[in-house]
């Protein structure tokens, strides 16, 4: 489904990834860890083609997305604030895009229908724009938003934080839910345990290059404490 | 030292920083220009008025038209002059009483550029009385006068800008007065000029004036002081949702969603009201022109006034396309959507608004038929290239926008470039080329032709020139979403 050959950033000097190959299959769920400036978010942005890589390619879908446009008919992602229009209401942000997933409005209401629980009744029908709900709100607006018209690719940075501990378990539920098996998720996390939870397939990154990938096992999470607590 | 060597990097980190030094010395000019304009105008006015007008004291004149002085400082401090408002929420919350705070914020505002007025209108006319028989202490009781009222205005400003609601009031007052004037005996403008022959004539009156100033502070004194929490009037307003579904807009369709959501932009956010408000005025630009009879010869001079009557939006929005989305750049660009087809939809409102333009400008006929002619032609070109143009300049400005924040004075400048100054050659003098020449050498009516035409022909191929467009979006499109992630 999504392919790294040879992919590289630099700015300057200092290499911030550096990646000889990697693929993600179909409906893999894929967790990155590492800690700040590891690179998760780098590799994110590259492979959404938000930032130039100083070498290699990324193709997502056999499509190479520095050169084509149309990977992004079968992507979604939420990486920060700026996924959001905040001066929309969440109804009207849904909405748009919606229509730009070419989902029809009774389609989107039954799909929001099951954020219920997760929204818990401070999202829908506030009559209040974007920019007026909390951190938390809004990254609840964001992480639905990315998967309405179910993409077959969905990238998330840091889903967890911000959210309240009944918001988080809520949303790994929905994450790790029978509807998005199919779905190739992309999700990096300094939560070990939920990225454990949610992940079959984990990738440690350090200083840019990955220095571990497996798929999880029961001794992931105790493998990852040991790693990052030093010993 | 330590502030001083920070601000000394803030200044020369800044991106741009080359670019933004030049705009501040260039503003200091263009500053000390019009300060010298306006202070030798109002030197001689007097002088004028003297001459001009026989049956009536000049002193006497100048009063009866303070009104309109007043309107038109009123208008532009509403555009352009910054509230220290929202500076004090990181005050709020130290042992400070909240009449300290109230007070220091007023007197701030009194320290404000604009406030300068008295000292550059007003000084000058009185220096010139001086030389005429009035008496120092009645001219500096006259002075002081407009002083105090001019600081009236300050304060007024701090009101008005709470609601849009009262600047529209503001504007339906000034259309009653002149009305009032143009159509019944009374003249409200000679009416406010009395109190101001009366401070002259007897130096006692100004006791009014001063009553009328701490009156105006106390009133907003207690107004700031009700808004004083943080869920009120400090905070960023919230405002309640509403409207904005745009139903007509679904004949569209997928091509609709764009343009909602740039409607929606405008209404919504500061920053972009200002400019739709100040795209409407652009309207009005003609009449600088149209009604003056040396105008009338200088055809490039026609031109440039046909191109600003209808091309004020495309100018003022166009040149920020796309940095109005520059909050949101980044889901837009990995949304399903075509960057051809964002532009396009960016291209379609211009282009929309440059029409009702021209529809609004068709009075404009009162001064002659070729003066509708070139607004016509002029609208043309501005559809159909102006548009791009403005959009390429956009593409230039790597500055992000702070949508729901004021715009400082001369804020607009601040994401200037030497490239989009160059762009002054295609927006402005290809127009004027394109009327001139064939006019020159053949007949106006070639002029015209080939002007509208230009437009015409761009409208035509407007798919092929949006591709060309897109080509150069897509090469800076890293290099944009870096600079919107600052």
């Amino acid at each position: 489904m999504i392919q790294l050959e040879n992919l590289s950033k630099k700015y300057d000097e200092a290499t911030v990834l550096n990646v000889a190959s990697l693929g993600i299959d179909k409906g893999e769920h894929f967790g990155l860890v590492g800690n700040n400036g590891a690179g998760k978010t780098t590799l994110f942005s590259l492979l959404l083609d938000l930032i130039r890589p100083s070498s290699g390619k990324v193709s997502i879908n056999s499509i190479e997305v520095a050169k084509s446009e149309d990977w992004k008919k079968d992507t979604a992602a939420f990486i920060d604030d700026a996924f959001l229009i905040d001066y929309l209401t969440p109804e009207e942000y849904f909405a748009f895009v919606a229509q730009l997933r070419k989902i029809s409005t009774d389609e989107l209401q039954t799909f929001l229908a099951q954020f219920e629980e997760f929204f818990n009744g401070e999202i829908l029908d506030q009559k209040k724009y974007l920019r007026d709900f909390s951190k938390g709100n809004q990254k609840k607006v964001g992480l639905a938003a990315a998967f309405i018209g179910s993409p077959e690719v969905v990238i998330l940075d840091e889903p967890f934080a911000n959210l309240d501990p009944s918001s988080q378990i809520r949303l790994k539920n929905f994450l790790t839910a029978e509807n998005n098996l199919n779905c190739t998720l992309l999700i990096s996390s300094h939560d070990l345990n939920h990225v454990t939870d949610v992940c079959d397939r984990i990738v440690l990154l350090e200083k840019g290059a990955v220095i571990k990938d497996t798929p999880k096992s029961p001794e992931t999470l105790k493998e990852l404490e040991a790693y990052f607590s030093g010993q | 030292m330590n502030l001083f060597s920070l601000q000394w990097k803030e200044t020369f980190r800044a991106p741009q920083w080359e670019a933004k030094v030049t705009i501040k010395i260039l503003i200091g000019l263009v500053s000390i220009y019009f300060i010298g304009a306006f202070v030798f105008l109002s030197s001689v006015v007097y002088t004028i008025l003297n001459k001009e007008v026989l049956d009536r004291e000049p002193l006497e004149v100048f009063n009866g038209i303070l009104l309109f002085i007043f309107f038109a400082e009123l208008v532009i401090r509403f555009f352009l002059q910054q509230l220290p408002v929202t500076n004090i929420q990181s005050l709020i919350l130290l042992p400070f009483k909240k009449r300290q705070i109230i007070n220091h914020v007023m007197l701030r505002s009194v320290f404000s550029a604009f406030n300068l007025f008295p000292f550059i209108i007003y000084l000058p006319f009185a220096i010139s009385m001086y030389r005429d028989d009035y008496l120092g202490s009645q001219i500096f009781a006259w002075w002081l006068a407009l002083l105090m009222s001019t600081l009236c205005l300050n304060f007024l400003l701090y009101i008005i800008n709470k609601n849009n609601a009262y600047f529209f009031a503001l504007l339906g007052f000034l259309a009653g007065t002149i009305a009032l004037d143009i159509y019944t005996e009374i003249d409200l403008g000679k009416l406010v000029g009395i109190p101001f022959d009366a401070v002259v004539k007897n130096s006692e009156y100004l006791l009014g004036f001063a009553l009328l100033l701490v009156g105006m502070y106390a009133f907003l004194f207690t107004f700031l002081k009700k808004g004083f929490y943080m869920d009120a009037g400090l905070a960023q307003k919230k405002t309640r949702a509403r409207g904005g579904e745009f139903k007509m807009l679904n004949f569209l369709g997928e091509d609709a969603l764009i343009l909602r959501n740039d409607l929606r932009m405008i209404m919504r956010n500061v920053r972009p009201r200002q400019i739709a408000l100040m795209s409407f005025l652009f309207l009005f630009y003609g009449l600088v022109f149209f009604t003056q009879d040396i105008y009338r010869d200088m055809e490039y001079v026609m031109v440039f006034a046909g191109l600003f009557v209808t091309g004020g939006f495309t100018m003022t929005f166009g040149n920020y396309v796309p940095a109005w989305d520059s909050s949101y750049y980044k889901l837009l660009m990995t949304q399903n959507i075509s960057y051809k087809k964002y532009l396009l939809s960016k291209w379609n409102l211009m282009a929309f608004v440059t029409a009702v333009s021209m529809v609004l400008a068709i009075p404009y006929v009162y001064f002659g038929w070729d003066v509708l002619a070139i607004i016509v032609a002029g609208a043309f070109f501005n559809m159909g290239l102006g548009t791009w143009i403005a959009l390429f300049g956009g593409l230039l400005n790597k500055t992000p926008m702070k949508l729901n924040v004021k715009a400082k004075a001369f804020e607009n400048t601040q994401s200037f470039s030497v490239t989009q100054f160059a762009l002054i050659i295609p927006k402005m003098v290809l127009p004027v080329l394109l009327y001139w020449l064939p006019s020159y050498f053949i007949s106006p009516i070639a002029g015209f032709i080939t002007l509208a035409g230009a437009g015409v022909l761009a409208i035509i191929f407007r798919d092929k020139i949006a591709n060309g467009v897109t080509v150069l979006y897509k090469k800076q499109k890293h290099e944009t979403i870096e600079a919107f992630n600052k």
